[in-house]
């Protein structure tokens, strides 16, 4: 039996409200190693700015998705919202 | 200011890329894209027919790598769309500027399962930089120009448009001026330039490791002269080829799984790494936690998420590589490793006098190199042809080496090789090919054939997919599985079919008269040498294993 400490994370995602900004951030999020756990999205609202906050968590260290999150050429900026929580895992 | 002319939405596509430069396209049509195609009936721009989608991208890529500027690429929608993805994920893991246009089915069939119909925009979430769908004919020119400064701004990538049929129809009078359409960009943090220079001035051992950020950022003149002014011994990438002169006696050529004995042992015995435009690739670093052991590292890089993503830098200095590099250049007291490592040069340099009767490739590319004009372009496929160009070629520039590099796609190196003649006119081109690769873009020859392209192309014939074949043999036990190709085409003949002048030759003592008959040739010919399925690509550091437990044999 393997144990992984899988750190948990806040992010929110400001973005220019594209159409699909969300699926590009759904994308790179499990791509780059992410587990989404739960996700608020406020887009096509009209107002050209698309708020997105999500809780991710993974092994990896979160600067990595920051930078690629922050890549997407429709973002204008992503922060972390709370400090690290730590969560284990067990897997067989 | 605003001119007013009213264009349909094909034509005013073809007017956008004339006002960013663009004289060739290459592509392919289909119900979806017909507008665009009338279009082009009445541009001055030249379309280039390819004879399949994926042989329009790589063509664009080649073309986009030759000669440092945006490739472009147009294929219908449905299949003719997917086609295109091959070469789209080969340009995004190389970072080249690729706009490709994809046609659509109408708005209104949008989402209805039409005929021709796929989700490419959803499909190239993952292979390209950035995609745009354009359903207002309004948005067009916008999307357009932003197409092109997204393919060029920071790290180089493909950006894809698709067009469906009805706004290629629409009319518009309203032209925009031609600005900056992207939005301010983040300022890079400060670089961390005076820590830098302190790892630089306490270093005993440091190397220079160039990557294919160099001649993406255009830095090839200030990587030589930082490399001249500090003697500082360098190692190169399969990207990296040609950006360190090639008379540097402190360059020790490519590392990796296949590079030189001399670099990948510099490389581990190193205390300061200069990376400059790479990005501890898998295929460069084998075992990570072994990689440099003993090794700071200074990482310059215009892309963020390459900071830190498979090896922490302790000095990182993002952005231009042009303006940055020079900041660090300063003289260095490092002789004795200088002189060390010159010695392991000499000691490990590459032999030629492989015995007997039979054709030794190394030997082939070695012999092209030598003969072939200064300012050649050469591409390559993938396998064991590929990487033993990397090693015994020798480029002037990182524009003279095109080879896929992070995807690792065969096929790439025919249509690649159009792309890169079509850019560079005069310049010669050769495709280095292995006879697997070959026949996955084998159609182009017809492009070949059409607009008579004096590519050569020089393949390397093992009857065999030669680097899955050493892998069997090294790896699996010897059981030679699905890498048999004894049954191959006759390659003389099939070039023949294309009007394509070829010959074949099987022993050594042919190599040279008919390289020089090759290079002499006018128009475009294909030279097939025969070699021993047997042959292996040394050295070779096993998957998962530290570079200096390299296999040099068996
Ligand atoms: C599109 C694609 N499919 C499969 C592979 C896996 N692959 C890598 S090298 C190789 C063999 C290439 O054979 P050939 O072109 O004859 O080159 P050789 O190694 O014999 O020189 C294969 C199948 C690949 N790189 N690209
Ligand atoms: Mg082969």
């Amino acid at each position: 039996m393997s144990s992984m400490t899988l750190n948990k994370y806040q992010l929110i995602i400001m973005a220019d409200d594209k159409q699909v900004v969300l699926e590009r951030i759904l994308q790179v999020t499990r791509y780059r190693g992410f587990l989404i756990n739960g996700m608020n999205a406020e887009v096509n609202t009209g107002n050209n700015v698309a708020t997105i906050t999500m809780s991710v968590s993974s092994e990896r260290p979160i600067s990595l998705l920051i930078d690629q999150i922050n890549k997407l050429i429709d973002i204008k900026g992503v922060k972390v919202d709370n400090s690290e929580v730590q969560i284990q895992q067990h897997s067989a | 200011m605003t001119k007013s002319k009213t264009l349909t939405g094909g034509a005013l596509l073809f007017e956008v890329l004339q006002e960013h430069g663009v004289q060739h396209v290459f592509g392919y049509p289909g119900g979806a894209i017909m507008p665009i195609y009338d279009a082009l009936y009445d541009s001055d721009v030249k379309h280039f027919l390819c004879r399949h989608e994926q042989g329009a991208a790589f063509s664009a890529v080649g073309y986009a790598r030759a000669a440092g500027t945006v490739g472009v690429c147009l294929a219908t929608s449905g299949p003719g769309a997917t086609n295109l993805i091959t070469g789209l994920a080969d340009a995004l893991a190389d970072s080249i500027p690729v706009v490709a246009i994809t046609g659509q089915v109408p708005t209104a069939a949008m989402g209805s399962d039409a005929f021709q119909e796929i989700d490419i925009f959803g499909l190239s979430l993952a292979c390209t930089k950035h995609s745009f769908q354009v359903t207002d004919i309004n948005e067009l020119e916008k999307v357009l120009h932003q197409a092109f400064e997204i393919a060029l701004e920071g790290r180089h990538g493909p950006v894809l448009v698709d067009i469906p049929k009805d706004i290629q129809l629409a009319e518009v009078t309203q032209r925009l001026d031609k600005l900056s359409h992207l939005k301010n960009k983040v300022k890079l943090p400060l670089a961390d330039i005076s820590k830098a220079l302190d790892l630089l001035t306490h270093a005993k051992q440091p190397i220079l490791y160039v990557g294919g950020g160099v001649g993406m950022a255009n830095a090839v003149e200030e990587v030589r002269d930082f490399a001249e002014k500090t003697g500082m011994p360098s190692v190169s990438t399969l990207k990296g080829l040609g950006a360190i002169n090639p008379d540097n006696e402190n360059h020790l050529g490519m590392l990796g799984m296949h590079g030189t004995k001399a670099a990948n042992l510099a490389v581990q015995q190193s205390d300061l790494l200069v990376v400059v435009g790479a990005r501890f690739d898998d295929r460069v670093t084998g075992k990570l936690d072994e990689f440099a052991p003993n090794a700071k590292v200074i990482h310059f890089d215009i892309d963020t998420a390459e900071i830190n993503k498979r090896r922490d830098a302790d000095a990182a200095i993002l952005g231009d590589l042009k303006g940055n590099l020079p900041l660090l250049t300063t003289e260095l007291d490092i002789a004795d490793w200088q002189q060390k490592l010159q010695q392991m040069n000499t000691d490990f340099a590459w032999r030629y006098d492989h015995p007997g009767d039979s054709i030794f490739a190394p030997g082939v590319l070695k012999t092209v190199s030598d003969l072939m004009p200064s300012n050649t372009c050469v591409t390559t496929d993938v396998g064991q042809h590929q990487m033993w160009a990397a090693q015994h070629m020798t480029f002037d520039d990182p524009s003279n080496f095109l080879t896929s590099g992070g995807m690792g796609t065969m096929g790439f190196g025919l249509p690649a090789a159009i792309g890169a003649q079509i850019s560079r006119p005069h310049d010669t081109v050769i495709a280095v090919s292995g006879d697997g690769s070959i026949m996955m873009n084998v159609q182009e020859l017809a492009t070949i054939k059409r607009y008579q392209i004096p590519v050569k192309v020089v393949l390397i014939d093992n009857a065999k997919l030669g680097m899955v074949r050493q892998w069997q043999d090294l790896f699996f036990d010897g059981r030679l599985s699905e890498t048999d190709l004894s049954d191959n085409p006759d390659f003389v003949m099939l070039a023949q079919a294309f009007d394509i002048k070829s010959q074949l030759i099987t022993k050594k003592s042919e190599v040279k008269a008919a390289i020089e008959e090759m290079l002499d040739h006018d128009g475009p010919y294909l030279l097939q040498v025969k070699i021993d399925a047997a042959e292996n690509v040394w050295p070779l550091v096993p998957p998962n294993t530290a570079n200096d437990k390299m296999m040099e044999s068996v």
